[in-house]
């Protein structure tokens, strides 16, 4: 299905959004788009509002003002069918993880088949473990998240994420906590599940490392204007964005030495 | 190529959206051929999963499978899984895999989710002798913390009183409002009700000897010595017990409990200390509070349904309370009830575990062990007094 992914076929597309809690602006007039397997990461400092862009795209924050479009429908005016058939096509990644206490790993990732697939369990059972496998989890399937370490959590949170096989994936700080290797590692699985199944990505992240590794294109949101300042390749914009915070934030604060 | 023999098991092949598998045998490898629609949203893959069994079993001499993909095939996830299946399935049994003639995403996918560790077995359960000593283990333990709470909760108070502990007043200050002024609305209805409840049911009986001035004894005497303190305890064992090992116990699951122990901040004087003692001087008086409001409910029902007057009914009530031992009684049991409804919660809350399922536990056992507890301590306690011609 995912063979052969048309490319520069924008698959998400934010026009004019504008996100609030309560009364309290966290960004105004955001709009840009993602193409169909391609990986765009959301970045800037912290308290920017990158959690927050995220919450609305996947649903859980209705915004203010705007449009998010999936596929050509908007996510915040469909009706429930439309809006649920949205979401399956979804996957979300979560800061922690999120992964279901009561459930062990292989129970957490199967959920989301046993409730939207018509799957034999023992078809479901492979397919999980297949997920776990492909996030390098192979014999944890009967441990529970307590039991687990962060970055396991992580990862966890990834092979349920994918568990439907979803057009796109959300991924909330990704590498955030992670060793470097462990970080790497997923690293090049985002890279290889975005060449191999033609999956979009959305990373949320603000690790330099990851993003220049992994992004295809980029947005950079500023806390202090609240808006999107900036969009395009990173290492084209740390040479050349226009704006110094982008630059900076690209260089880690190092300045540019002119020679 | 020498055609041996072309075995060809479809499955579902005139359907073109469904999955199938076709195998073809040479002289010593198979080529299994994948075709159709792999999807996670029909359910085909079961039958493409019954035909591979019913291949491999019938044919153990073979000990090499190709594996490639129709030119025409769409697939996702449940290819790959299939796949990873089929190598597991032959590993098991020491025969080799070629996967040389699939696309390179796929094989990566293949490569990426190779299983680096045997499965871990966890969690199983076995009737054996392990599981009894297990059961004695397990009792021992819990018998042990129990009393090494209780012993570090008394070392606790002594350090109150030396004046070297960590306690601090304003935790003291803000969990006295909030397990006593902020329950008063609560007490009032409970125990008004109580009162004017006992009040119906005690002048229907006294009715019918045409002694129904009793009421106020019945309803004074029984508040006092029972049923203020024993509702004030069970409400505060669901709002307040519950509180304390929600609050404790989600503390634990944030590691705050860990992070107080670094800076070497006893949780036992900073957390439990000041919440368990602001219990036992807050329930006493929420119990005074609600002896007079379930007298108030006996009165309502003396005068409106009865047609006594005010003083009369107050003045039969002065006579029924003929000793202050009446109401310190009540207050007794009350005290004790407080602790242990504060120890109770904290104690579960600080032995919850580290997921939100044993958190709700936790909750749940607080506030059913120490119901459990105050009504056995009640009934104690009044076999006692009974025993001892204190009644």
């Amino acid at each position: 299905m995912k063979q052969n992914p048309i490319k520069n076929d924008s698959i998400l597309k934010v026009e004019n959004l504008n996100l609030a809690y309560g009364d309290y602006q966290v960004l105004e007039k955001v709009s840009f788009s993602a193409k169909k397997g391609e990986c765009l990461v959301v970045m800037g400092g912290s308290g920017c509002g990158k959690s927050t862009l995220l919450k609305s795209m996947v649903g859980l924050l209705s915004p203010q003002d705007g449009r998010i479009l999936v596929d050509s429908i908007d996510l915040w005016t469909v009706n429930h069918e439309g809006k649920t058939s949205i979401l399956k096509k979804y996957g979300v990644l979560f800061q922690g993880g999120a992964l279901w206490g009561a459930m062990n790993l292989l129970e957490n990732v199967s959920l989301p088949l046993q409730t939207y697939t018509d799957l034999g369990q023992s078809e479901i059972n492979d397919l999980a473990r297949y997920k776990l496998n492909l996030v390098g989890l192979s014999g944890y399937s009967d441990f529970y998240p307590a039991q687990l370490s962060g970055g396991m959590k992580k990862r966890a949170g990834l092979a349920r994420a994918m568990a439907l096989d979803p057009d796109i994936l959300f991924l909330d700080e990704p590498s955030a906590g992670l060793d470097p290797l462990n970080s790497h590692r997923l690293d090049n699985l985002i890279n290889e599940l975005k060449e191999s199944l033609g999956i979009t990505f959305i990373v949320v992240t603000h690790e330099l490392p990851s993003i220049f590794d992994i992004a295809d294109d980029s947005i950079f949101l500023d806390g202090q204007t609240k808006t999107l300042l900036d969009q395009g390749q990173p290492n084209h914009l740390r040479e050349n964005s226009e704006y110094e915070r982008v630059r900076s934030f690209l260089r880690r604060g190092t300045p540019i030495i002119k020679n | 190529m020498n055609h041996v023999g072309d075995i060809s098991i479809q499955a579902k092949q005139e359907e073109s959206q469904f999955s199938y598998i076709q195998f073809r045998k040479e002289t010593n490898f198979v080529v299994c051929t994948l075709k159709g629609v792999w999807s996670i949203e029909n359910n085909s893959g079961s039958e493409v999963r019954k035909e591979w069994e019913i291949f491999f079993n019938k044919n153990p001499t073979i000990q090499v499978f190709k594996f490639q993909l129709d030119t025409q095939i769409k697939w996702d996830s449940t290819l790959v899984s299939f796949l990873h299946k089929c190598r597991n399935d032959l590993k098991v049994v020491n025969k080799s895999i070629k996967f040389d003639e699939l696309p390179s995403g796929l094989s990566q996918l293949l490569e990426l989710s190779e299983p680096t560790l045997l499965e871990k077995k966890q969690n199983e359960f076995s009737l054996s002798l392990e599981l009894i000593d297990d059961t004695i283990n397990y009792f021992r333990n819990v018998t042990l913390s129990i009393f090494s709470f209780l012993g570090e909760w008394v070392l606790a108070i002594l350090h109150l009183f030396t004046g070297r502990s960590k306690t601090r007043f304003q935790d003291f200050a803000l969990s006295c409002r909030s397990c006593g002024a902020s329950a008063l609305p609560i007490v009032t209805l409970i125990s008004f009700l109580t009162g004017l409840t006992m009040a119906f049911v005690g002048s229907v009986q006294l009715e019918k000897f045409n002694a129904k001035i009793y009421v106020a004894d019945l309803v004074c005497l029984a508040m006092v010595r029972e049923m203020g303190a024993l509702m004030v305890a069970i409400v505060m064992a669901g709002r307040t017990g519950a509180a304390f090992a929600a609050e404790i116990g989600s503390m634990k699951l944030n590691e705050e409990i860990d992070s107080l122990r670094t800076f070497g901040i006893s949780p036992m004087e900073f957390l439990i200390v000041p919440r368990t003692l602001s219990l036992l001087f807050m329930i006493p008086l929420l119990t005074i509070y609600a002896d007079v409001v379930g007298i108030l409910g006996g009165l309502v029902v003396g005068t409106v349904v009865m047609d006594f007057s005010v003083i009369h009914y107050f003045e039969q009530t002065q006579v029924a309370l003929h000793s202050m031992w009446e109401i310190y009684s009540g207050l007794l049991k009350s005290v004790v009830f407080g602790l242990i409804i504060g120890l109770v919660g904290c104690y579960k809350g600080l032995h919850s575990g580290n997921d939100s399922s044993s958190l709700g536990r936790a909750v749940t056992a607080s506030v059913v062990v120490a119901i459990t507890l105050i009504v056995i301590i009640d009934a104690m306690f009044e076999v006692s007094f009974s025993y001892l011609n204190l009644r």
